[in-house]
């Protein structure tokens, strides 16, 4: 009686199973799952079930090799499964993720977020009514620490008619298809000297834009040291570093993962005897790093950017800002306290450094919000170009001498006095920044393409790099007492000088209004001048001198300011069109599909990714696409010249540029006559680089 | 109150440059240590559980056994576990053939693993280990000259001192106490080797367990 009613008992339980997959079991940091392509098989049928494991945010499992530490996912059947364990296949490993434990140090494999291990499970020959498949998963999950993990799941099938589970088996495709192929080249390993060179030629096509990592199914390596790759025409060879604990025995195997500039990634299995490297698959540098520990090529990320904010001293839009700053190193100078200049310039710097700490937050926050950033963007905002010209308008006054900053404050006391000179020297910090940032061009768009795909802390490494870069001529000036001896003593001179300087921020204003002009249309350049004819207005009136005259100037001044941003808001008159060229040249707008149909009908194409905002971009224009050689020569050779104008946000273009791993224009594309795919040209042009190209056809 | 906000930004900036640097001296660092089988075990000095100065070099003459550990580390509370007391049967069959056993203790303060000399010694009472010496290593300093990469991490070294064995403990890379049973012990069997003079059949592999909490 006991015995029949416990039966009936573990009836029930197993009829409490159906249906065929149970709900995903908690092990702690993942929820773990075995999922099936079929709900019902026949037997004897090798079918593809899968782990499916889904892990708590920054916890990550392992690949089939961990790498230095960790322990790849382990299934282990257990008794009470009717598939016994010599049924069950081995997982079909998708490609990993670099995981760097130690940025240099210490590199494991594995995933994070989400993985499906696929396997093939051999249903018995003799099964009838229900295939029961119990397994433990035993699994170690790391994050800062490591836990291991158990979790017993269970699949139960039906034996009878193929049934289907569309949803599973989809999601099981899916990630076999994430799994490495065979690599259809050749490869060979050179282990001779160190580094080892892994040298790979024929198929697939490897491009000098793409990011090449091996991952070894055994240890013959160093995890984390970074693999250097060089191109040839025949291929490509990655320098290996060896682990140090020996040769290797046979040929070195792994998967090598090609990713693409759109982020995709590819595996290929690889099985490399030793042999000398190929020829012709080395020699020419690859244009994205191996990205192995990620902190050394951050660090030089860094240092490009620090070089680049240096250089950004010298920028054509920078420059009027600099002069103010210049103004203030020399009157501090001639004050004779050193302490005042050291302060001149550290606040200087603070203000450089905030303004690019912002920019930096800012990037990251709009990359968050609308996956793409880029540089410059500030300017494609109307209201913010119209106050900027307002603000440079108001700096040319005061350098006239048409105010004096200050002098009421000074009043009060010394103490504010020297707080107002800090003030000062911070707000031209901020504008110097500001009005900087969309200068960046030649030196720094390789750097900042680059991180705009890293996480935020590395985009804010390198901005403020880049910020310190900018504020380190003047921090030097101000902390190095021989070089202040270099300042020339103060004098009319400086008047005059000061006066002077007013020109270049009146132009500024000019171009910051041709900018607003091509964003919002003339009826925001109009209120724009009117605004700065009411800043005049207000200036003139609080030298009155009397208090209604100063609350009415007060007033005058917020709505000239105020007005024309609220105009520049207002819905532009007129569409970015490149009319630049217009006379020039017979120009096209860019577009994807247009590149698609010249460069199938075999034809090379220019293509000129612009903005009215970027001073590089009219320079260039200058210098090199405006003139009559270089039309002549794209006219001899057949060259379409297209344009792509980023004046206004395009999501298109933006997405072209994070394509190309540029963070703003200028950009440059050529397509070789019959080239799918363009070379990216340098970000200052010449005549002879562009007509040598074309020539070239 | 104007001096205190440029000494703020001063070290702000102080702060970025020695990021800088810091990074770039990081990356210099960065070559793959050479410590192989065969190759003589590099010399360091540190300091033990009881603030005593321990030198490699104390030690000539006699075979050596360093093993990395980390308390809160599955895998090193695996060989702990007792029974079977796998890492205490070591280290007590070591001392009885005067073979001295070295732990060391690579995690950064802050992070699983550290401990403080009093901390280090508690731990060896309450596990019943019989270590000879704890070194306290925090800086990673010692870890990073022999390139341990996990806990457990295990280095034999001979009386000449030359590494005679690195790398696992045993022969089954798994978090199960289970496994100790059926697995190789490599450490054992390098140990017996050494002590009869013959070459050990298994001089190096691959190590497994957490990685080693570096600072």
């Amino acid at each position: 009686m006991m015995r029949s009613l416990s039966s009936l008992f573990a009836a029930f339980c197993v009829a409490a199973l159906v249906p065929a997959q149970a709900a995903p079991v908690d092990g702690g940091h993942a929820r773990v799952e075995l999922i099936s392509e079929r709900n019902a098989v026949l037997p004897g049928e090798t079918v593809f079930a899968a782990l499916k494991m889904e892990l708590d945010p920054d916890w990550h499992v392992y690949w089939r090799n961990a790498g230095d530490a960790g322990l790849p996912p382990e299934l282990i059947v257990r008794d009470s499964s009717t598939v016994t364990a010599d049924a069950v296949g081995g997982f079909i490993w998708p490609i990993p993720q670099l995981l760097p434990v130690v940025p240099g140090e210490i590199m494991d494999y594995g995933y994070s977020t989400e993985v499906v291990l696929p396997f093939p499970l051999t249903i018995p020959d003799d099964a009838s009514g229900r295939v029961q498949f119990d397994v433990t998963a035993d699994y170690l999950i790391c994050e800062e620490i490591c836990v291991p993990e158990r979790a017993d799941v269970s699949l139960t099938l039906d034996v009878g008619a193929i049934e289907p589970d569309t949803v599973n088996g989809n999601l099981i495709g899916d990630w076999i298809l994430k799994a490495p192929v065979p690599f259809a080249g050749e490869a060979r390993v050179d282990t001779a000297s160190v580094p080892w060179q892994l040298s790979l030629r024929g198929a697939p096509d490897l491009d000098r834009s793409d990011s090449l990592r091996f991952f070894p199914f055994d240890h013959e390596i160093s995890h984390p040291a970074d693999q250097p790759a060089s191109h040839g025409p025949a291929g490509a060879t990655l320098s290996l570093t060896p682990a140090g604990t020996g040769g290797v025995d046979g040929p070195l195997q792994g998967v090598l993962v090609i990713e693409r500039p759109d982020g995709t990634r590819t595996g290929y299995e690889i099985s490399a005897p030793q042999g000398d490297v190929f020829a012709d698959t080395a020699g020419l540098a690859a244009i994205r790093a191996s990205g192995g520990g990620g902190g050394k090529s951050l660090v030089l990320l860094a240092f490009f950017a620090l070089i680049g904010g240096l250089i950004l001293n010298l920028m054509p839009c920078v420059l009027p800002v600099l002069s103010i700053k210049a103004m203030g190193m020399v009157s501090a100078a001639a004050s004779g306290r050193a302490s005042e200049l050291r302060s001149h310039g550290l606040w200087y710097t603070g203000g450089v450094l905030v303004s690019f700490a912002v920019l930096a937050g800012a990037i990251v926050a709009v990359r968050a919000a609308t996956g793409s950033a880029t540089l410059g963007f500030q300017l494609q905002n109307a209201p913010t170009v119209a106050i900027l010209a307002l603000v440079m308008f108001v700096i040319g006054l005061w350098l006239m001498g048409m105010f004096e900053l200050g002098t009421s404050i000074q009043n009060t006391g010394s103490t504010l006095a020297s707080r107002n000179g800090a003030a000062g020297a911070f707000f031209t910090g901020v504008l110097a920044a500001v009005v900087g940032a969309p200068c960046v061009g030649p030196f720094l768009g390789a750097a900042l393409g680059a991180v705009m795909s890293q996480p935020a802390h590395a985009v804010f490494v390198v901005f403020l790099a880049m910020g310190f870069g900018l504020a380190l001529p003047f921090l030097l000036l101000s902390f190095v007492p021989g070089l202040q001896r270099l300042l020339p003593r103060p004098g009319k001179w400086m008047e005059t000088l000061k006066q002077f300087f007013a020109f270049p921020m009146f132009l500024t204003a000019a171009w910051l209004l041709s900018v607003l002009g091509a964003l919002a249309g003339h009826g925001a350049v109009a209120w724009t001048v009117a605004g700065a004819t009411a800043i005049a207005f207000a200036i003139w009136l609080a030298r009155r001198g009397n208090m209604p005259a100063r609350v009415a100037a007060a007033a005058v001044l917020v709505v000239g300011f105020a007005y024309p941003a609220v105009r520049a808001m207002a819905p532009g008159g007129i569409e970015g069109t490149p009319t630049a060229y217009a006379a020039k040249y017979a120009t096209e707008a860019w577009s994807p599909e247009r590149i698609a149909e010249l460069t199938a009908e075999g034809r090379p194409v220019f293509v000129d990714f612009t903005a009215t905002w970027c001073a590089t971009c009219q320079l260039n224009k200058l210098s090199t696409l405006k003139t009559d050689a270089v039309h002549q020569a794209f006219a001899d050779a057949d060259v379409a010249f297209l344009v792509a104008d980023f004046t206004r946000k395009d999501p298109v273009i933006a997405a072209e540029l994070k394509l190309r791993e540029r963070a703003g224009v200028p950009m440059y594309l050529w397509y070789p006559a019959g080239a799918a795919e363009p070379q990216i040209l340098p970000e200052i042009l010449t005549k002879d680089l562009v007509i040598g190209l074309a020539a070239g056809n | 109150m104007f001096n205190r906000r440029n000494l703020s930004l001063a070290a702000g900036m102080a702060a970025a440059v020695a990021l800088t640097a810091g990074a770039l001296i990081a990356s210099t660092a960065r070559a793959e240590p050479e410590v192989a089988v065969g190759s003589p075990a590099p010399a360091f000095t540190g300091l033990d559980s009881n603030g005593q100065t321990i030198s490699l070099s104390d030690f000539s003459g006699k075979t050596v056994v360093l093993e990395w550990t980390n308390d809160g580390c599955p895998f090193v509370q695996k060989h702990y576990t007792s029974p079977p007391a796998n890492m205490q049967t070591l280290q007590a069959d070591a001392a009885s053939n005067d073979v001295v056993w070295i732990s060391v203790i690579s995690s950064a303060p802050g992070r699983q693993g550290y401990v403080t000399g009093d901390a280090a010694n508690a731990l060896t009472i309450t596990r019943g280990a019989v270590p000879a010496h704890v070194v306290l290593d925090p800086s990673g300093d010692i870890g990073r000259l022999y390139g341990a990469k996990t806990t457990p991490h295990m280095f034999v070294i001979r009386d000449d001192g030359v590494i005679a064995y690195q790398g696992a403990i045993d022969s089954k890379a798994s978090s199960r106490v289970s496994d100790i049973a059926t697995a190789t012990n490599y450490v054992r069997d390098a140990l017996a080797s050494v002590a009869a003079g013959q070459p050990v059949a298994v001089a190096s592999s691959k190590p497994y367990g957490c990685s080693v909490k570096y600072n």
